[in-house]
């Protein structure tokens, strides 16, 4: 037990402290999820009847300060084993609700997740969001029993989305992320992770709790973080997320900037790591694959192509500074072009990216005012991506990015030349 | 009698005025001797304090951070190449120079000069709130400039180069207002030209947004008379 820990409060520590260990420990971070935290308790509680019956377990529940009753919530909501046709429940189950410290954000959440994990010594873990409506009692198995049974320390999760849900992911972070540390998980910012009691311990090393990590920058961070530091990695097939729909009204510039900026931030820490060479390979995918039918969702390209063209007329002063002329030349040229023969290619939109992380690196101008710069950008590559693969099934998408996977990790050397030259 | 008068005349027009001259010159060349002495040692301190002040800076990486927020491309722009940190050594070279210039001049012991050294020396410190309320204006444009045209190109509204430049002028005309007010330049004249010109920016941009936008107006009342909307988007970025 770290009597030194600055985040487990007094209360905490009693709570803990009867338990001495446990072999796995399910965290889930929570703020004003009342509605739908409680069939996330549900399906955890199920998932370790159900397959872990024999393992002393714990249910974590660090919250960050909810007002709508989230850790009642937690508290009261327990499963009906008979409906799940569960003779064994499972007989060393604790679950704790508390309020985290620290900075307000997903990472300070996962820190108290972590800290508990330690000092419970626990063989392995879990966290899984709040807002999950498609988590089922077999998420918990898939992301568990690598790291109990197959020795693995961490397991991303691997999900079937429709093919223009997470852009952001599709045609930046997984795309670079594999590029840069040579390992092809699908969705390195996936929010929901199994891990073992050895990584976590790991993590707590590492002088990030009052940075952006705490705040929104945790999952590719703990992503990175076990890939950088050559860990065993796998991932694990989940079927569909489908969660509480999201804030409407969220600023899509101020969520690229959070994502790219953590990614770019890593870059730094991690350079010696990424700058080996060699090509990327595929990790061990656990779960049994199947296609998920999902609901077709509305796409405005033509508002995506506006903002570019405005984007690329208004802010090409500054994209002077960030990239080449020619690649300023070539997106003059597409922003000219008409919505039928619309297109940005994977090549210079791979260079474009490549460039803002060297305009962060070299600190050219506020960090912030490079990325959120960079939206108008990344709109014009969503759009030209939806116009190409309009009639295109899941299952060819996903080859279609499999090539802008190939265009990253071919431009790779591009990058690792530019990296130590000087502005 | 005539040769005693000559030297009376002698004595009284050009020996004396002569000898008077140059036993002021004896006695204040130590206090020109000691100024000179104190400016060149001025100049060797201010070399020092430069060689120092730009070591100091690169230690702290002030170069890196005033490109972070954007300052050395407003020096840029104004035509200013040095480094950050050169410049800062070279604005305290100036400044141990001026102090030591003064000082020099006060040992001169000239009461006309003390006069204007004592005028100059109260004035001073509003002279360097101008220049600092102007620099600081400056920069706070450039950097708000900047952030209008990305947050409105990202907003999608298509006057966002007008808009951010506007932004930038009144910080900066906001700015030079305060200054020549610190400086008691014409304080009802600023007052007024102040107003004259943010009351013209206001009808100019309401004149702009009238003209300009009313395609605009015309297509947001349609939507709202008619219940037109938008096509939708259900993207998920994340």
């Amino acid at each position: 037990m770290p009597e030194n820990s600055e985040i487990l409060t007094e209360k905490t520590r009693q709570k803990i402290e009867g338990l001495k260990e446990v072999d796995i420990l399910v965290g889930i971070p929570s703020y004003n999820n009342a509605r739908t935290i409680g069939h996330v308790v549900r399906a955890v509680e199920a998932g370790l009847s159900k397959y872990f019956s024999n393992y002393k377990a714990i249910l974590v529940n660090s919250d960050g300060g909810s007002t709508d009753g989230t850790m009642d919530v937690v508290k009261k909501a327990s499963v009906d084993h008979d409906s799940i046709l569960v003779d064994q429940k499972v007989e060393r189950f604790h679950k704790i609700a508390i309020p985290y410290m620290g900075i307000p954000g997903k990472g300070s959440a996962f820190r108290t997740v972590f800290e508990i994990a330690t000092a419970l010594n626990a063989k392995a873990c879990a966290v899984v969001d709040s807002d999950l409506r498609s988590i089922t009692p077999e998420w918990i198995e898939l992301l568990i029993k690598p790291v109990l049974e197959e020795g693995y320390d961490y397991v991303a999760p691997y999900y079937h989305r429709h093919k223009y849900d997470g852009t952001i992911t599709n045609t930046i972070v997984y795309p670079i992320t594999r590029a840069l540390y040579g390992k092809r998980i699908r969705q390195p910012i996936g929010g929901d992770f199994g891990f073992s009691g050895r990584l976590a311990a790991f993590y707590l090393t590492k002088d990030v709790w009052e940075s952006d990590v705490a705040r929104f920058g945790i999952d590719i961070w703990m992503t990175t973080t076990a890939v950088a530091n050559a860990f065993k990695v796998c991932q694990a097939f989940l079927g569909a997320k489908i969660h509480d729909a999201k804030d409407p009204g969220a600023d899509l510039s101020a969520m690229l900037y959070q994502v790219v900026n953590s990614v770019f931030d890593l870059m730094e820490e991690y350079a010696p790591a990424w700058k080996r060479d060699g090509e990327s390979e595929s990790v061990p995918t656990f779960g049994f694959v199947y296609a998920v039918g999902l609901e077709p969702i509305r796409v405005n390209v033509d508002r995506m192509i506006e903002k570019f063209k405005l984007g690329v007329q208004e802010l090409s002063v500054l994209y002077e500074s960030i990239v080449p002329g020619e690649l300023l030349h070539l997106l003059r040229t597409v922003a000219k072009a008409s919505k039928d023969s619309f297109a940005l290619p994977d090549d210079a939109w791979v260079r474009i990216i490549y460039h803002f992380a060297l305009a962060c690196h070299r600190k050219t101008m506020s960090e912030e005012h490079i990325l959120k710069s960079l939206t108008p950008l990344y709109l014009g590559k969503v759009a030209s991506f939806v116009i190409e693969t309009w009639e295109s099934t899941a299952e060819e998408v996903e080859q279609r990015l499999e090539k802008l996977c190939i265009a990253y990790e071919r431009e790779k050397p591009y990058l690792k030349k530019r990296w130590k030259q000087k502005a | 009698m005539n040769n005693e008068l000559f030297t009376n005349v002698c004595n009284t027009i050009l020996t004396g005025p002569l000898k008077d001259f140059f036993q002021r010159l004896i006695a204040f060349l130590p206090n020109l001797l000691s100024s000179i002495i104190i400016f060149i040692f001025g100049l060797f301190l201010g070399w020092i304090f430069k060689r120092i002040i730009i070591k100091i800076a690169r230690l702290c990486n002030a170069d890196r951070f005033c490109a972070k927020v954007g300052m050395t491309e407003a020096f840029g722009k104004v035509g200013i190449k040095d480094n950050p940190s050169r410049l800062l050594g070279r604005l305290f070279y100036w400044l141990v120079v001026i102090i030591f210039a003064i000082i020099a001049l006060y040992v001169l012991k000239v009461p006309a000069i003390e006069n204007l050294l004592e005028r100059f020396l109260l004035y001073l410190p509003n002279i360097f709130i101008a220049v600092l309320l102007i620099i600081v204006g400056y920069l706070l444009g450039n950097f708000l400039e900047r952030a209008t045209l990305i947050a409105a190109v990202n907003a999608g509204i298509q006057l966002s180069g007008l808009l951010a430049r506007g932004v930038k002028i009144l910080i900066f005309v906001f700015a030079v207002a305060m200054a020549l007010e610190q400086l008691g330049i014409g304080r009802n004249v600023v007052v007024v030209a102040f107003t004259i010109l943010f009351s013209g920016i206001v009808f100019a941009l309401a004149l702009a947004f009238g003209l300009g936008g009313k395609d605009i107006a015309k297509k947001y009342l349609e939507k709202r008379v008619k219940g037109k909307k938008e096509k939708e988007d259900d993207i998920q970025h994340l």
